[in-house]
């Protein structure tokens, strides 16, 4: 008999295969926060420079995507980046400028921006 | 110097008892050895819930977990992972919890660092509008367990073992609340998610929907099969648009799923769930007020009994928590109730969400172990009180807590001590206060936001607060009488015991615990006509010291033309015309106007 357990693990799998579809696997993956908090601090502005970035073309084996938020309020809107084998970093205080920057400097061309790391 | 890396040492009794204290020497010694003791700070922790695996030291950033560490193991520790940045595979543990699953630190840890995330172990890290994120870190997986292997009694006796306590303010236990729920018979029951969060600054609730909405709806779910509910109500404000679009967006692919509807997940088990909005009364998140709300009537408490749990909605029984404590649901299904009761303190377990606000720097969403002292949260997690200004008071619970002073900064959180300090663990609301701020000031504040809130079913709570407020606005506008402590005392007391809700029953509390703590405050209002924080502006004269230059600023800004001199010579101020508006304060640029 197939229990709910095995569904749930089924459902499991197929999720994970359509991330993966999604993209996940790309080089480095980039979090905007977009809760109310960090909407109000701008995010959904910097959320469109990545997408628009990555819809022209501009940036390759990115993996976008949205998150809650994860209680950094006076330093938001933040940017996590995740890159296989490296230590994830979080940018705070993040304007569409400095997401321009980021994806020229950080993600274009490897460079960590120390001083807007939280 | 900021700490680069924190070790968390476990310092449960599982843990000293193998040794953990004589570990935490050897740490120390060894980063003096190595010149480290500035970059790495070191965090002692009450239980971590590892026993089995202890002594357990947990590195940060990155997360690593140290298991049956020795004190022959810290050099390697220390020269590998703190020195080297390469962690020691040979010690590491893999542990296949829920909870802290997928906290990644960042460089963030003086922030981070110290939390413990159950409740919000999704929030900040997956895409809360996509159910494959949720599904991925085994979302639901809780309900498949639940519905596959466990009766209702079991998972009603799982979340007893786990102590878990209602995180809606009352802290009421859990389980409890399931059980006699679960035992009224009749085939018509109901389960509401209680989302109205009306604290003013609160806004933990909003950010757990936010951030992770089917973690909620999980634990609404196996409620509902744990009490034999088949319809679930998650009331929430209208004020919060995205949570509230998230959350439809999660039922509706919970449905598209199978999660929620008929026979879920090819069990017997059929629920449902819908969306309530609250119009925004503070009164509506009290439980009666609530219900009467979704009836379609007026929001206003009843007395109890009866309780919700036997007549409640509809006049059926009803199971009613917090978003908060919903959420704790699913880890304690799946990580097990034991391990939950291993957190936190004697009567309090797990971890508390806190809205941390007010005057420290790292203003924010936090999730701590219970047993975590303010002075820990304050400045360690919170970084302490910006521009070197002096720590005054910290307030919890918002309009129905207390401010507690510096004397209390090592109470454990916890719903007890808490309580026996002055006051509440509340819904999470924790705001800290620096010397610039009145306290009589501040009581005013919370007790006008009552009074408004009010619903004025009873006199007391209605005609007290009233009374409560004329006084205290009369003592911060300088007329304050002999007599007024006296007598804010006498009406608070007998608000307390008279209203019929937890809304008067507790809107005395803000001003009873600044009586108690900072009594001198008042009496200086009243008998000196002095607000020593400079913020009741009727107590306050300005005056210009010699360090004027008679640049002539202020005498132009003055409204009210009260301000005399000549050119280069030294100001003054006719107290007499003055009307306290505080402009040529601001505007001097060479500090010759004092307040005082
Ligand atoms: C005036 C007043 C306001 C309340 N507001 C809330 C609220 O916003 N959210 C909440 O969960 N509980 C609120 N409560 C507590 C509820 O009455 C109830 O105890 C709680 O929802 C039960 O859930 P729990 O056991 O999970 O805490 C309020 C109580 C009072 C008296
Ligand atoms: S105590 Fe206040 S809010 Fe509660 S029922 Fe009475 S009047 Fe209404
Ligand atoms: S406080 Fe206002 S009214 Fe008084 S002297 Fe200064 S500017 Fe004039």
């Amino acid at each position: 008999m197939v229990t709910p357990l095995d569904i749930i693990k089924k459902k499991r799998a197929e999720a994970v295969a359509r991330i993966i579809g999604r993209g996940y696997l790309s080089t480095k993956r980039v979090y905007v926060g977009m809760a109310t908090c960090e909407i109000a601090a701008g995010s959904k502005e910097v959320m469109e420079v990545f997408r628009q970035s990555i819809a022209k073309g501009g940036l390759k084996d990115v993996y976008l995507s949205q998150k809650g938020c994860a209680g950094r309020c006076n330093l938001e809107p933040t940017v996590e980046i995740v890159e296989e084998g490296k230590i994830p970093v979080k940018y705070g205080k993040v304007t569409p400028e400095r997401a321009r920057q980021i994806i020229e400097r950080h993600l274009k061309n490897n460079e960590v921006i120390e001083e807007w790391l939280i | 110097m900021r700490a680069k890396s924190i070790l968390t040492l476990c310092d449960g009794p599982t843990c000293i008892y193998k040794n953990s204290r004589a570990i935490r020497d050897a740490l120390e010694t060894e980063l003096k050895n190595q010149g480290l003791s500035d970059e790495v700070g070191i965090h002692i922790s009450g239980c971590l819930g590892m026993c089995s695996k202890g002594p357990i030291l947990i590195v940060n950033p990155g997360y690593t977990i140290y298991g049956g560490v020795t004190v022959q193991d810290i050099p390697e520790i220390v020269q590998e992972h703190l020195v080297r940045r390469r962690p020691v595979a040979r010690l590491a543990v893999q542990e296949d919890h829920l909870y802290n699953r997928f906290f990644r630190i960042f460089g963030d840890v003086d922030f981070f660092g110290r939390q413990m995330r159950i409740a919000l172990r999704n929030c900040g890290i997956i895409d809360p509008e996509k159910i494959d994120d949720y599904l991925s870190v085994r979302g639901y997986e809780a309900l498949a367990k639940v519905l596959t292997a466990m009766s209702p009694r079991e998972v009603i006796d799982e979340v007893k073992k786990s102590g878990l306590r209602g995180r809606g303010g009352a802290g009421f236990p859990t389980g409890l609340k399931w059980e006699f729920t679960a035992r009224e018979t009749g085939n018509e029951k109901y389960v509401i998610c209680n989302a109205d969060e009306g604290d003013p600054g609160a806004f933990m609730d909003r950010s757990a929907i936010e951030g992770d909405p089917h973690t909620v709806l999980e634990g609404i779910i196996i409620g509902g099969y744990a009490i034999g509910a088949a319809k679930g109500i998650v009331y929430i404000r209208a004020e919060y648009p995205l949570a509230i679009q998230r959350l439809e967006k999660a039922i509706a692919a919970a449905r598209e799923n199978g999660l929620l509807g008929k026979r879920i997940l090819g069990s017997d088990f059929s629920f449902d769930m819908e969306i309530r909005l609250g119009a925004g009364a503070f009164v509506c998140g009290e439980e009666t007020a609530l219900i009467h709300s979704i009836e379609g009537r007026r929001g206003m408490p009843t007395p109890r009994p009866p309780y919700p749990s036997v007549k409640g909605l509809f006049g059926k029984p009803t199971l009613i928590n917090n978003v908060e404590t919903w959420a704790n649901i699913p880890v304690i299904m799946l990580d097990g109730g034991e391990w939950f009761s291993t957190v936190g303190t004697e009567t309090s377990k797990g971890t508390k969400v806190f809205a941390l606000a007010g005057k420290v720097h790292n203003t924010g969403l936090i999730e701590v172990p219970m047993g975590t002292t303010l002075r820990e949260i304050i400045y360690d997690i919170g970084g302490g009180i910006p521009n070197g200004k002096k720590f005054k008071a910290v307030q919890t619970g918002g309009p129905s807590g207390g401010c507690l002073p510096e004397e209390y900064l090592d109470t454990q959180i916890d719903y007890e001590s808490l309580a026996a300090a002055g006051s509440i663990m509340g819904s999470g609301g924790m705001i800290v206060i620096d010397e610039d701020s009145c306290m009589v000031n501040l009581a005013k504040f919370f007790l006008e936001f009552t009074q408004d809130e009010s619903c004025g079913k009873c006199t007391p709570c209605r005609g007290g607060t009233k009374r409560m407020l004329e006084i205290l606005t009369r003592i911060t506008e300088g007329n304050g009488k002999e007599g007024d402590i006296e007598k804010l005392e006498r009406l608070g007391q007998m608000i307390k015991k008279a209203s019929l809700c937890g809304l008067g029953q507790s809107a005395p509390n803000p001003v009873l615990s600044t009586l108690k703590n900072f009594r001198h405050e008042y009496e200086e209002h009243i008998f000196q006509k002095k607000c020593r924080a400079g913020i009741c502006s009727a107590l306050v004269t300005y005056e210009i010291t010699e360090k004027c230059i008679g640049c002539g600023a202020c005498r132009r800004v003055c409204p009210v033309n009260a301000i005399s001199g000549k050119r280069q010579e030294r100001h003054a101020i006719n107290q007499e015309t003055c009307i306290k508006c505080g402009q040529c304060f601001t505007t001097c640029k060479f500090d010759a106007i004092v307040k005082a």
